[in-house]
């Protein structure tokens, strides 16, 4: 018996392998060839070993990630003038999402998914639309500088013309922008919480706000921190807002990438601009990665 | 006694909530009203039209993008649901080397920049366009082909978040009885696995095809010549005259997709709650969380 079933089990394991390689084989490959290749490609070119255009000197040289890292261009102003205003988004982003996540997991009875799809729902709409709104509302005709000309707080010919095109309004607008995604991840790490602990921790003599601050808050810290790692993303590399509401002002690190690319058409400076974006974001997720359950992130 | 909030606080939590809602609605709001307004996006309102909705028709630019943009959201949604249902079957019902590795390979496209992936595949399509040039004379070119591949790399992860934790409560056990009651591996997933997680698929295409359908940074480097519909909408926002037009089509995208998500939502929920109570769900189900969107734990 025990000699048949020996070779029938490595059969059955061999089998089960080969079934596995044939459902991975696919997702993989598309992986492979449109996401690690791509990844490497602009790695490659960003040090000169391959050549597109003629002009392209087609030689191994640092001297494009030398320029860069050496702080002499702008581009290092631009990079941490990027992370400075999308460390303040997503930190802005995250406080105000928190008492919504938290009102609705753990206050809300009845109806919360409800009330949960009706903040989620604008995120759903398109993202161009959605700043393009903040367009109509702080323009110069907008919605804020007519009202302004309505109530005779000001004259038609001299409206508000900060409202538009400022660090501030970008900062704004992706605010808007990334509240309903971010109040997901919140949302779901207080609704996974054991209330019991919230009992427990009265029983035991701590208040309402001890509570919070010894037992609720640091149980839900891996959703916080999914939450601002999933805006911090996004933001750092951001090139549409700052287009559209921005004006010189709002010029940040994703718009050089993007005229590197489109404009300039030097695409080996740009290939380093976005590897070093795409290092310092890969850098962040080694940090913080462990933190962040995807699956938490997504509910 | 509530542990959660006292009831001042609990006032004050509910205004917040309040607040943030008008204050995520009210820009979308504004915006809609102008595509029923007879004159430029701007104050004062000149009064009632519909006209924008009408004219949305007549354009064939806008027209053209508009489907572009169905058809490269369709094939690559279609892609990413198939490729995200085999990877989940491997993630859940597998055991493997270096499984870990392969999740965190499937999963990373949710956290690369999109612009920073976008001029990665246009280096791509560039040098092997290059190195077709030079040896053979031809060339594959930019356009909705690029788009597709791009989208279904950035979907792929989502229609996986949405898929597995359905296919995680659905028991193996059902699948076993299946064989044992003479079905093929075929025969079984047609009528047993695929008809469980149909919802779960619906969704996950629902999921894709929205996101792509309204992808900018990815398809502004790779359409080419071929504007896929935000594309379009980007370059157009430069003339203000046709701000209102477009606002009425955006509109409209919205309502259609807000009903398509609301529908889907319902619809699997309907499923889940006939398949929990009849068919193989073999753990207790979770208290559902962050339902909406089809995106559940």
């Amino acid at each position: 018996m025990a000699t048949n079933e020996v070779p029938a089990q490595a059969r059955w394991r061999r089998r089960e392998r080969a079934q596995t390689a044939g459902l991975l084989s696919a997702p993989l490959l598309w992986l492979v060839f449109f996401f690690v290749v791509p990844v490497g490609f602009i790695t490659a070119y960003s040090v000169g070993a391959i050549s597109i255009f003629p002009t392209d000197a087609g030689v191994l040289s640092l001297a494009d990630w030398r320029r860069f890292l050496s702080g002499d261009t702008i581009y290092t102003g631009l990079f941490w003038k990027s992370v400075r205003l999308s460390l303040t988004v997503s930190i802005a982003v995250v406080i105000l999402a928190y008492p919504v996540g938290y009102y609705l997991a753990l206050c809300v009875r009845k109806r919360k998914y409800v009330l949960l799809l009706a903040i989620i729902a604008p995120f759903l709409t398109s993202y161009l639309l959605r700043v393009l709104a903040w367009k109509v509302i702080l323009g110069d005709k907008g919605v804020i500088n007519s009202l302004l000309v309505t109530l005779n707080l000001r004259g038609a010919d001299e409206p508000i013309q900060w409202l538009l095109y400022s660090q501030f309004t970008v900062m704004l607008v992706l605010a808007y922008v990334w509240i309903p995604f971010v109040a997901l991840p919140i949302f779901v790490s207080l609704d996974n919480l054991d209330r019991s602990l919230l009992e427990a921790a009265g029983d035991l003599g701590a208040g309402r706000l001890r509570t919070f601050w010894r037992v609720t808050l640091p149980l839900s810290l891996p959703g916080v921190v999914a939450a601002f790692v999933f805006v911090f993303v996004p933001t750092i590399g951001e090139f549409v807002t700052p287009l559209l509401v921005g004006g010189t002002s709002g010029y940040l690190y994703g718009n050089a990438i993007q005229d590197a690319f489109t404009r300039g058409l030097d695409w080996q400076f740009g290939s380093v601009l976005a590897m070093f974006l795409l290092l310092v974001v890969t850098g962040l997720m080694m940090v913080f990665g462990r933190f962040v359950q995807v699956r938490s992130v997504a509910g | 006694m509530d542990v959660a909030a006292s009831r001042g606080a609990l006032r004050l939590l509910q205004a917040f909530f309040g607040l943030l809602v008008v204050f995520l609605y009210v820009p979308i709001g504004i915006l809609a009203l102008f595509s029923f307004n007879d004159g430029d996006a701007s104050f004062p309102l000149s009064g009632l039209t519909t006209h924008w909705y009408r004219d949305v028709f007549e354009n064939p630019l806008l027209v053209g993008a508009l489907i572009r943009s169905a058809i490269v959201a369709t094939v690559s949604s279609v892609i990413a649901v198939g490729l995200g249902v085999l990877a989940s079957f491997a993630l859940i019902r597998r055991r493997f080397l270096g499984k870990s590795a392969v999740s965190a390979l499937l999963f990373s496209p949710l956290v690369i920049p999109y612009l920073v992936f976008g001029v990665s595949l246009l280096v791509v399509f560039s040098a092997v366009d290059r190195f077709l040039t030079d040896t053979f004379g031809m060339y594959i070119g930019l356009g909705l082909h690029a788009v597709v591949v791009g989208h279904v790399v950035v979907s792929l992860p989502y229609t996986m978040l949405t898929i597995m934790p359905l296919l995680e409560r659905l028991s193996v056990s059902l699948d076993e009885a299946a064989r044992d009651l003479g079905a093929g591996p075929w025969e079984t997933w047609r009528r047993v696995t695929l008809p469980l997680l149909f919802p779960a698929l619906v969704s996950a295409f629902l999921i894709a095809f929205t996101l792509s359908f309204d992808e900018y940074a990815i398809a502004s480097f790779l359409a080419g010549t071929q504007p896929t519909w935000p594309v379009f909408l980007f370059a157009s926002l430069r003339v203000p005259s046709q701000l209102p037009a477009l606002i009425a089509v955006s509109t409209m995208i919205l309502v259609v997709s807000i009903a398509m998500v609301v529908a889907a939502e319902l619809g699997r929920r309907i499923a889940e709650r006939r398949y929990g109570t009849t068919l193989g769900v073999a753990v207790p189900t979770q208290p559902e969380t962050a339902g909406p969107v089809g995106f559940s734990a």
